[in-house]
């Protein structure tokens, strides 16, 4: 069990508050894992120190990839995608108005290329650059569940579909480590078993894969490990069914959701 | 000591308004409309071209502003210029596009003579009057903004306009409410400095514009002293840099200025950093 | 352009292509005047400048106001190598080209990190030092004198032992102003189906989410404002050929809000639609510079016209005669947002 990501000591702060409290934890290479907390306890700010959107206010992000160890802490958001690490956002960010695949393709940006004089005098490397770009959108479309349905535009899918392309997005730039905010929001069963099955199949092609959730029935049918936080503070940490039984995660909830759950 | 005059004034324009500019010109024309077809005494041509000002702004608001309050900026911001092209032509059609001089003989006579004089520096009463005025407008502007209810509504409106509106407040009337003030504001200057420097034409109001723009993010785009301090500061700095650098850069000095101040200070002295709510568009 | 066949094409390519045959052979027509094609040499001309200046809120969203800046650098560029050193026309387009891409990387680089509306001033603020420049230095420019004698552009065979020849009149012009616009047309295409064209869209529709796609933004913007002023130079260096006279107050702002207005009024972002308004307001302005003194109105009353046809056209139609669904969508978002917000109000009146 090799971790690929260890958060050591996180603390982030905005303002006057603290959003993040001295936060560790690690994340194994091919693991699933579920970041758990009610709402407000600081999942999403965690999402984004690693992402690039947010700096830390101390603490070390240490990303481990292919032998090497990198400290991402702080830096741009495009450098930490373009080293290995995608995410989807809360409230899907997409390109409303652009098709399907254009989606798709610009997700592959980051390992990519041409610039204007390619575009202009498309000579070959760019147009085999192109055709790649193309054909592993489609790919990853495929992947995804959405086969055929490049040229519609994105803003008109239903919301279930639109989730599955901000994955497929996230999966064109190639990463070692996908975190999904909250994925299975505003899903019905049907979407949210078709989800858990694409989630195992990213895992199954190497990807690692950290989730927030509130959904627990995704949680627990998904995640082989899950951290708790609260008020942005670390609170347990293992096992879906252990921590479910924690009787610190469950006075956190208050009842709600983790004991009445699976 | 001119040019100190001269930039208070700026410190009095404060919207981000093309047609702001527009407003000031007409406040030139419609004082020397009044005072030299309807032969009135300059002061009350004074008040009522204000008034009318204020009506213009509210005008301008109503039929041009109100429309597009929630479309994106560049709708706004081509209507406004679109605005300040009408009225700028407008005026060149109904007036004439030669500059105009003011009419002298209406201003107080006193206002040549020497009121005070020190340390090789001589003020007259006419700049004591424009110093004066500006003070008073300023510091009554602070005042509404501070003190009255209508004021505290404005504020409320320019820090979030939904949750302004939920809590009773017309947003609408509050809006209108303030174009009228800057309206008579801008009039006001529009007529000190034609009277000052004895012409006006139909595009004075255009540079004016810009440079109160200029000091308005000098000082900090949402900080009413920000904005007067920014007009004091842009105005000696033109002053000076005209007279020791290169009197042709006057207006480029007054650009060069708010270019280096929107880079290095985007908050300007005072003010808050103008967040985009939604995308930049 | 894979299927060139006639039958695969659709009805619009079909029109395109017809509109362009009838403009290669217009000159032809007995009716047609000089001055006649003097407007339409204009109107091209403005379709290479709406072209450009495309690229920055069309592509991008982000707001240009400082357009007329790169043009009057280009022009005066051109003018005074001309001027000083009978450089070729063919030399001097791609310098134009290139200086335009340079200015734009240094008004772009410090000011693009800024938001939509400061950027907006600074770029403003840009052409105002720019013309200010030009009006006073006149040890380089001849300031308001202006800068005449420019030669017209020629085509030199002389190297080779071949004849040359002057451009004279305004047919060669016409001719050469037609493949300028198809050059910049076919670029444009070019780069609107490529990685970088699908970087600008992102970046557009939402940065939040091309960074998380790793497109470096100030980078992309940079590259988009670049070009934007290539274009704009590139302009410029034809008008300074064709009209052979410069002076400053041809370069004031309000081309820039001019050549915006094209754009606005034929629908951002659409390559297409900026051309059609392009050649609407230049024919419009035209129509009414021969129209008012009929009625006995100044002539300085088109301008007037022009700034209420703006006020009116934001009202009613702001996403232009041929939008795009991107712009067309920011825009409605407006109306839909202000009908909430009346409900939600409404009961407390």
């Amino acid at each position: 069990m090799t971790p690929i990501l260890e958060i050591k000591k996180l603390y982030k702060s905005f303002g006057g508050l603290l959003a993040l409290n001295n936060i560790s934890f690690n994340i194994n290479k091919d693991e699933i894992i579920g970041l758990v907390g009610p709402n407000g306890a600081g999942k999403t700010t965690l999402f984004n120190c690693v992402a690039g959107i947010e700096k830390p206010t101390e603490g070390q992000i240490v990303f481990a990839n292919g032998g090497r160890t990198i400290s991402i802490g702080g830096r741009k958001p495009e450098a930490i995608t373009a080293l290995g690490i995608a995410r989807t956002f809360q409230n899907i960010r997409l390109f409303d108005n652009l098709t399907v695949v254009d989606n798709v393709k610009i997700g592959r940006h980051c390992r990519t290329r041409s610039l204007f004089f390619g575009a202009v005098f498309r000579n070959k490397s760019q147009q085999a650059e192109e055709k790649a770009i193309t054909e592993s959108a489609n790919h990853f479309l495929d992947f995804a569940g959405l086969k055929g349905r490049g040229e519609e535009i994105a803003s008109s899918m239903p919301y279930g579909d639109q989730r599955r392309l901000e994955i497929a997005r996230a999966l064109a730039t190639e990463p070692c480590l996908l975190m999904l905010d909250e994925p299975a929001a505003g899903m019905n069963p049907q979407e949210s078993r078709d989800l858990m099955d694409l989630i195992h199949r990213i895992r199954d092609k190497g990807i690692t894969v950290l989730l927030i959730e509130h959904d627990m029935k995704v949680v627990m049918g998904v995640c082989e490990r899950v951290v708790v936080i609260n008020h942005g503070e670390w609170l347990a940490e293992g096992e879906p069914r252990d921590v479910q039984n924690n009787p610190k995660v469950i006075e956190a909830y208050l009842g709600t959701g983790a004991a009445g759950a699976a | 000591m001119i040019a100190v005059g001269y930039t208070m004034i700026y410190g009095v324009i404060l919207l981000i308004n093309f047609a702001h500019g527009e407003i000031y010109m007409l406040g030139a024309f419609f004082a020397v409309t009044f005072i030299s077809l309807l032969g009135l005494p300059f002061y009350v041509a004074f008040f009522l071209s204000m008034a009318c000002c204020s009506i213009c702004g509210v005008l301008l608001d109503i039929v041009a502003y109100r429309p597009l309050r929630q479309s994106p900026r560049l709708a706004a911001l081509i209507t406004a210029i679109g605005m300040s092209i009408f009225l700028q032509n407008l005026a060149m059609v109904i007036w004439g596009s030669r500059p105009k001089p003011f009419p002298n003989e209406a201003l107080p006579a006193y206002f040549d003579k020497m009121a005070v004089s020190f340390g090789g520096v001589n003020l007259s009463w006419f700049h004591l009057f424009i110093f004066g005025v500006t003070i008073v407008m300023m510091v009554g502007l602070n005042l509404i903004i501070k003190k009255t209810r209508w004021g505290k509504a404005m504020r409320a409106v320019a820090q979030n306009q939904t949750m302004a509106a939920l809590t009773g407040i017309n947003v609408n009337r509050v809006i209108s409410y303030t174009f009228a003030l800057a309206g008579a504001l801008g009039g006001a200057a529009g007529i000190m400095v034609a009277a000052f420097y004895n012409s006006l034409y139909p595009t004075m109001g255009y540079v004016a514009g810009v440079k109160a723009f200029a000091a308005a993010v000098l000082g900090g785009i949402g900080s009413v002293p920000g904005a007067m301090l920014g007009g004091v500061v842009l105005g000696l700095a033109e002053a000076f840099g005209a007279g020791y650098l290169s009197s042709l850069y006057r207006d480029g000095i007054s650009y060069a200025v708010m270019i280096i101040v929107i880079i290095f200070i985007p908050a300007g002295l005072f003010g808050k950093v103008l967040k985009e709510t939604k995308k930049s568009m | 352009m894979d299927n060139l066949k006639l039958q695969n094409l659709t009805r619009g390519a079909k029109i395109r292509i017809g509109l362009l045959i009838l403009a290669l052979i217009l000159p032809f027509f007995p009716f047609v005047t000089d001055y006649m094609l003097h407007i339409a040499i204009l109107i091209l001309l403005y379709m290479i400048l709406a072209l450009g200046l495309n690229i920055v809120p069309g592509f991008n969203g982000l707001l240009d106001l400082g357009y007329v800046g790169f043009y009057g650098i280009g022009a005066y560029t051109s003018g005074l190598l001309t001027y000083h050193f009978g450089l070729s026309y063919w030399v001097i387009i791609p310098l134009a080209f290139i200086n335009g891409a340079i200015w734009g990387i240094l008004l772009g680089a410090p000011t693009l990190r800024l938001t939509g509306d400061y950027f907006a001033i600074v770029t403003f603020g840009f052409s105002e030092l720019v013309v200010l420049f030009l009006s006073n230095e006149i040890w380089l420019t001849r300031g308001p004198l202006g800068l005449p004698g420019i030669d017209v552009v020629s085509i030199d065979l002389s190297l080779f032992g071949g004849p040359k020849w002057e451009f004279v009149g305004e047919l060669p012009y016409y001719y050469l102003a037609i493949v300028m616009v198809l050059v910049t047309v076919f670029v444009m295409y070019r780069i609107q189906d490529s990685r970088l064209g699908r970087a600008w869209f992102a970046i557009r529709d939402d940065e939040v989410a091309a960074v998380s796609c790793g497109v470096n933004l100030l980078g992309y913007k940079v590259i988009a404002f670049a070009i934007s002023a290539a274009f704009g130079a590139v302009g410029g260096s034809f008008f300074a050929r064709w009209v052979t006279f410069l002076s400053p107050d041809m370069f004031k702002f309000w081309e820039s809000f001019l050549i915006l207005c094209m754009i606005v009024l034929g629908g951002m972002g659409n390559i297409w639609g900026v051309m059609v308004g392009a050649m609407v307001l230049v024919s419009m302005s035209e129509v009414l510079r021969e129209v008012l003194p009929l009625l006995g109105l100044p002539v300085e009353v088109r301008f007037l016209a022009f700034g209420l046809i703006m006020v009116l056209m934001m009202r009613y139609r702001p996403a232009g005669l041929m939008p795009i669904p991107a712009v067309a969508a920011k825009m409605r978002a407006g109306r839909v947002k202000r009908k909430k917000v009346k409900a939600t109000v409404g009961m407390k009146q």
